[in-house]
């Protein structure tokens, strides 16, 4: 679907030639020492970008304060879950798990079904007002969010909904990047094959679940782990508006217990803190992560699939 | 743009459709945005508008409000701290979008070759700070940087250079914070950069080899015109996001040292917690203008040749 205009110069394309498609020929002279050194720099780049994450894993699991006083050994026989025992009993993170798996559901949901929904309608319909409301989710997408917080904060106490679900999942459940991405997705799939799904009979509606959303399988599903991203780790908005104990999402139990790091906790350390903390962060990345890796060919071929065209 | 055409010459000379359309088509696009609509006039337009609003007054969170016309806005334009919360933003973009502009081309130009080994290894390696929790990123880049206790000091030690106060020091928070931002996005830019190198056509590369261009001239010539647009994409989503920038600098370092790290963002946050509302409002809409002017700027420098 990502078409280009690149001027094809002389001749036509041999089967041959697609299979070189992705490497442009090298002069051969220059070419081994070329590939060494480009395999080389990707392998340190890519160490020094897996390090910090391996590193909060892998600490996790010393003792406290030998995180402190030799972050860089490692001793195999001091490994201790002391760690992760003390932040079960200290913070509510299970709890935070719930939280953050219902406002991913249904949140989620929301934004993956009206989304490309209304995405459809501006890409393909024409309508009064239809590049008005699209000018308009352009500014938002402009707009610092944090500044929506203060009047969203007295919009929820004017409604009751401060701590509760509907505070987490309504604002932000289609955001403008989701918006503003499909529309630029659906806006490839050629018209006539909608209107061939006409012609048969189909429903304006029955087009959208039959054909659209099929043809942009790839692409929904870059949407649906970035959207799932998005929400698991959105932290600013849960703190402001469902921070009780009881509403705590698990970036808000992470950001509560990184406060105590300024040591400001009646009776614990730095030390202790640190390493609670690191176990907390790490059993937060680490479901995030296993759903990326599962799900990470999908993701990179949806962005693939459904970036702007070169 | 999609013109559509009529229902009647779609139908042809067959008659009616099979099934009557429950939805007629002039009614369906309204339908279809509803839902989208509800939730973002709601939460988005409203708050957008009171927001708006709210920069003309001098509100302070409870009674009532004095309509102040522009003042806020003079306000704003005549402090030092708010020019200088932009300083601090031009800096970091200065130090982020540069560097993984070119470090993102190069990444993405060297995972496009199909002779390197190991592909799906690094786009996955290079995509993990970028699926990590960002408050669990910002505790691990706190303590990994801490002065005295932090990984890297340690290492500084192995090779015996002095200790840096990497978070502590004006000097350097901004290069850390930069190097935070950096180590959690560059993924994500290569991945978007590689969407535009593989929609590069191989024939224009073999043309350019059997015309004995170098790699290099290669490079030069053919990549980089061809994905100017994704290269736009990524210097425009990648502004917008360097200017907006609030939860790295509220988590690791909260402004400091001495406000070196005081964004654009964090600073109209500032306003909101000192309850006064109205001044960061007003504040919003001047980065909204900036952020506005410096997208069109980009959008017009690399769009010359269109």
């Amino acid at each position: 679907m990502t078409t280009t205009h690149a001027p094809t110069p002389s001749g036509t394309r041999s089967a041959r030639t697609r299979v070189a498609a992705t490497r442009p020929p090298r002069p051969s002279p220059r070419g081994l020492p070329a590939a060494v050194g480009s395999q080389a720099f990707l392998l340190l780049l890519a160490l020094a970008f897996l390090a910090p994450v391996a590193w909060a894993l892998v600490s996790a699991f010393k003792p406290a304060t030998q995180i402190i006083s030799d972050p860089l050994g490692l001793d195999l026989t001091a490994l201790t879950l002391e760690n992760y025992r003390r932040m079960f009993a200290d913070v509510p993170i299970g709890q935070g798990f719930l939280n953050t798996a219902v406002v991913l559901v249904t949140k989620g949901t929301i934004t993956l079904f009206c989304a490309p929904l209304a995405a459809y309608a501006f890409a393909k319909y024409r309508f009064p007002g239809r590049d008005l409301l699209f000018g308009t989710v352009l500014i938002t997408l402009m707009l610092p969010t944090i500044v929506l917080i203060i009047p969203l904060l007295l919009e929820m106490k004017a409604l009751g909904w401060v701590n509760t679900y509907q505070a987490l999942v309504l604002p932000g459940a289609v955001d403008a990047f989701a918006i503003f991405w499909m529309r630029q997705v659906i806006a490839d799939v050629p018209d006539e094959l909608l209107d061939a799904a006409r012609v048969d009979g189909c429903g304006e509606f029955g087009i959208f679940t039959r054909i659209v959303l099929p043809v942009i399988r790839p692409a929904l599903a870059g949407l649906a782990v970035l959207t799932v991203m998005n929400i698991y780790n959105d932290f600013v908005w849960p703190v402001v508006a469902a921070s009780s104990e009881r509403m705590a999402t698990l970036q808000v139990v992470l950001s509560t217990l990184a406060q105590n790091i300024t040591g400001n906790r009646v009776g614990a350390d730095y030390a202790t803190v640190t390493g609670e903390l690191l176990a907390a962060a790490s059993i937060a990345l680490v479901p995030l992560l296993v759903v990326f890796i599962a799900l990470q060919r999908h993701f990179i071929n949806g962005i693939l699939a459904g970036s702007v065209k070169g | 743009m999609s013109t559509l055409v009529s229902p009647e010459r779609v139908r042809g000379g067959q008659g009616r459709p099979l099934l009557r359309p429950w939805l007629p088509r002039k009614v369906a696009p309204y339908v279809f945005v509803l839902p989208f609509v509800a939730i973002f006039v709601a939460f988005s337009v409203y708050p957008m508008l009171f927001t708006l609003r709210l920069s003309f007054t001098d509100w302070r969170g409870s009674g009532a409000a004095t309509w102040v016309g522009w003042d806020n806005y003079a306000y704003l334009l005549g402090n030092d701290m708010f020019w200088g919360s932009l300083a601090n933003s031009a800096v970091l973009w200065l130090m982020i979008v540069p560097v993984q502009v070119v470090l993102g081309l190069l990444v993405a130009v060297l995972l496009n070759n199909a002779k390197i080994r190991m592909r799906s290894f690094y786009r996955i390696a290079f995509l993990v700070p970028f699926v990590t929790p960002l408050v669990a990123v910002a505790q691990i880049w706190v303590v990994v940087f801490d002065q005295e206790f932090g990984a890297v000091n340690g290492l500084l030690d192995l090779v015996g250079l002095p200790d840096v106060g990497w978070l502590t020091t004006s000097a350097w928070a901004k290069p850390t914070l930069a190097l935070l931002f950096l180590w959690k996005t560059t993924g994500f830019i290569v991945i978007i950069l590689l969407s535009g190198l593989q929609s590069i056509d191989a024939s224009v590369y073999e043309a350019a080899s059997i015309d004995g261009a170098s790699r290099t001239r290669q490079l030069w010539s053919i990549t980089v015109p061809l994905v100017r647009r994704t290269l736009m994409f990524s210097v425009v989503l990648q502004t917008l996001a360097v200017f907006q920038m609030f939860a790295e600098p509220f988590v690791v370092t909260d402004g400091g040292p001495y406000n070196s790290t005081t964004t654009a963002g964090l600073h109209l946050y500032e306003h909101i917690t000192r309850g006064d509302l109205g001044t960061g409002a007003a504040n919003s809409f001047l980065l909204v203008v900036v952020v506005m002017g410096l997208s069109l700027l980009f959008v017009r420098f690399l769009r010359t040749e269109d």
